[in-house]
């Protein structure tokens, strides 16, 4: 136990003096910003708009901006936010590798399980961290400027993207075992999310695939029920757990 | 007693033996030269040692304790200095050295007291800066600091000096060699001079099979009357006494050299080589021949290295 | 549109693009190595790099491992 808190705290010192955790606090706080920002500026751009598209005939609709425009913005920007996350973390394993750090840290008797577990959890910590605050900000100016009434299961909807990006990073942690550069890792886990969204256009499967998460905006309009996304969160979550459990397995062998 | 034993260890990767029927064993206090080319197997050996490789066949000890591969409860008695030691950039030395010790469970007391006199031993003086910006002499100081925190049976170095400049060999060397007082060491190398330097016992290593091994007096006293060399001033004389004496040859210019007859039994061959000394400088002063330098030659342990590996 | 509602959120942006910013360019000074391209170049891709993008990039490619 005391070596795994000892090596977790060797994750958080790394994530704090490499700056990385400073970044993604404030790049999440800029995604949190820009949903409720670019729905207010809508309006006012159609507006812009609308003068010059009347010199050629047409004419625009006023559109009327509410806090469901703010938050399709966040659900149409998170999975950016998300691509981001991954890259700065694609290295977390593999850069070790390279540099043969990890090696005294195995030789002096650290479990090899331990070193996967501390990494996933800082990684799942600080996602969580990121995730949660970016929405917690985009909540925050929806709730000032309209009414968040308006959108239901909100934490709901917003908790399946969560576990989303949980998932990708169990995934990436094992594709770190199996793969040596961080690149590799990357194409890796962008491959198996891709896998997922194209078995996920066969319309029965979707139901069942991680990606179907992302899809959990729907929840909010009323037009989803709550209960499509159910299976979807199960699978992601014991698919997450037995990528954890594989990686564990694969470092093992090495 | 010995604090490492191996007997009958062999490894191939493949089709590639790398280590062939190794056995030796290293008593406690001692400094344990390893030598041999790159690619002789020596890193192989270590890493069999610290488990991170299987042994195809053979027993490793480890202070009485059986080395099994993936385990590590042997390492506990061992502290390993890889070549190129790499350490977390973002730490400082003191902080790493505590992450060092809560790994291996020590007592934080323990590892505060520890650290500190480490440093002192290696000689880091930066404790609070990051290992960033740290030189290569100083990473391996710093290398040998955790090697030794937890106050292992046996240091266990691959090439600590090779990367170094002969200021930063010398020291390292040199707190190799104080070390020796409180624990047993083992490294490897291929820089001869510093086997010469604090090796207590050798061995040499060749394609994965331990062609000699001993102490460095038994090597000392194998190494001598390799033969001798006279340098004369005038050209006459050189052919004069070459013409008196067969088997020896000229080496171009002044120089003469005369060997020991290739046998095996050391006495012999130093009293042939003493023999004819005196009688060649009997032969010398007999004829008025001035001489620039007459001389006993030594087989270095460069020779004895080529020897062993055949060139 | 009046200014008053779009005050709240050009403070915080602001803000946040600034300390971005700042984090950036105190990372890209206090090192002399990089994985690639050099310190001018680092510079003018955070300091151009409109909104985050720069300083992304600056951390995803730039900074070297420690």
């Amino acid at each position: 136990m005391r070596a795994f808190l000892a090596f977790t705290k060797k994750e958080w010192v790394e994530l704090i003096r490499t700056g990385r955790l400073a970044i993604l606090l404030v790049l999440f706080s800029l995604f949190g910003i820009m949903n409720p920002a670019v729905a207010k500026l809508t309006p006012w751009m159609m507006e812009m708009m609308a003068d010059s598209l009347k010199e050629t005939g047409l004419t625009v609709a006023a559109v009327k901006v509410d806090a469901m425009t703010s938050w399709t913005q966040f659900y149409k920007n998170i999975p950016i936010a998300m691509v981001i996350f991954l890259l700065m973390f694609g290295g977390i394993l593999t850069a070790e590798y390279q540099k043969g750090t990890l090696i005294n840290m195995l030789t002096k008797g650290l479990a090899r399980w331990k070193v996967i577990l501390a990494k996933g959890c800082i990684m799942t910590a600080t996602w969580t961290v990121c995730y949660w605050l970016c929405y917690g900000i985009t909540y925050g100016y929806n709730w000032y400027f309209w009414e968040n009434g308006i959108a239901s299961h909100l934490g709901l909807a917003a908790a399946c993207v969560w576990i989303l990006g949980i998932w990708l990073i169990a995934v990436m942690l094992l594709m770190s075992t199996v793969f040596q550069t961080s690149s590799a890792v990357l194409a890796a886990t962008g491959g198996i999310a891709l896998v997922s969204y194209v078995v996920g256009l066969i319309p029965k499967a979707r139901k069942f695939l991680p990606t179907h998460l992302l899809a959990a905006s729907g929840m909010l309009s009323g037009a989803g029920s709550v209960e499509e996304y159910w299976c979807a969160v199960w699978v992601t979550i014991g698919l997450g757990v037995l990528g954890l459990l594989a990686a564990v397995i694969v470092y093992n062998k090495k | 007693m010995d604090v490492l034993t191996l007997s009958h260890v062999s490894k191939s990767f493949g089709q590639h033996r790398v280590i062939e029927n190794l056995e030796f064993c290293i008593p406690e206090h001692t400094v344990y030269g390893f030598i041999g080319q790159n690619g002789a197997g020596k890193t192989t050996t270590m890493k069999i040692i610290l488990g991170l490789l299987r042994a195809d066949t053979g027993v490793i000890t480890v202070n009485g304790k059986q080395v099994c591969y993936g385990q590590n409860h042997t390492n506990q008695f061992i502290g390993y200095l890889p070549d190129v030691p790499e350490f977390y950039g973002f730490l400082t030395p003191i902080e790493y050295l505590e992450l060092c010790g809560e790994i291996t469970g020590m007592e934080k007391r323990e590892i505060r007291r520890r650290s500190e006199e480490m440093l002192e031993l290696v000689g880091l003086s930066e404790r609070k800066k990051r290992v960033q910006g740290f030189s290569r002499g100083m990473k391996q100081r710093l290398g040998i600091a955790q090697a030794l925190l937890n106050r292992p049976k046996l240091l266990i170095c691959d090439e600590p000096t090779s990367a170094l400049d002969p200021v930063g060999r010398k020291e390292i060397l040199d707190i190799l060699h104080t070390v020796k007082e409180h624990t047993t060491v083992l490294f490897s190398t291929h820089i001869l001079s510093d086997v010469e330097r604090i090796c207590d016992k050798i061995a040499f290593l060749h394609n994965g099979k331990l062609e000699f091994q001993g102490t460095l007096e038994e090597i000392r006293s194998q190494r001598q009357g390799r033969g001798f060399q006279i340098e004369f001033y005038r050209k006459e004389d050189v052919a004069l006494f070459l013409k008196y004496f067969p088997g020896t040859v000229s080496e171009g210019g002044y120089k003469v050299l005369c060997e020991r007859n290739m046998g095996n039994n050391m006495q012999n061959n130093m009293k042939y080589v003493e023999k004819n000394m005196t009688h060649a400088m009997e032969f010398v002063v007999k004829n008025n021949m001035a001489i620039r330098s007459i001389e006993m030659l030594e087989t270095t342990l460069e020779n004895l290295f080529m020897e062993v590996v055949g060139q | 549109m009046n200014i008053k509602e779009v005050l709240p959120f050009i403070i915080p942006l602001i803000i946040a693009e600034f300390t971005l910013l700042a984090i950036s360019i105190w990372h890209i000074l206090t090192h002399n190595h990089y994985k690639r391209g050099n310190r001018i170049l680092w510079l003018i891709v955070v300091i151009v790099g409109m909104e985050f993008i720069g300083p992304v990039l600056y951390f995803l490619l730039g900074k070297e491992d420690v």
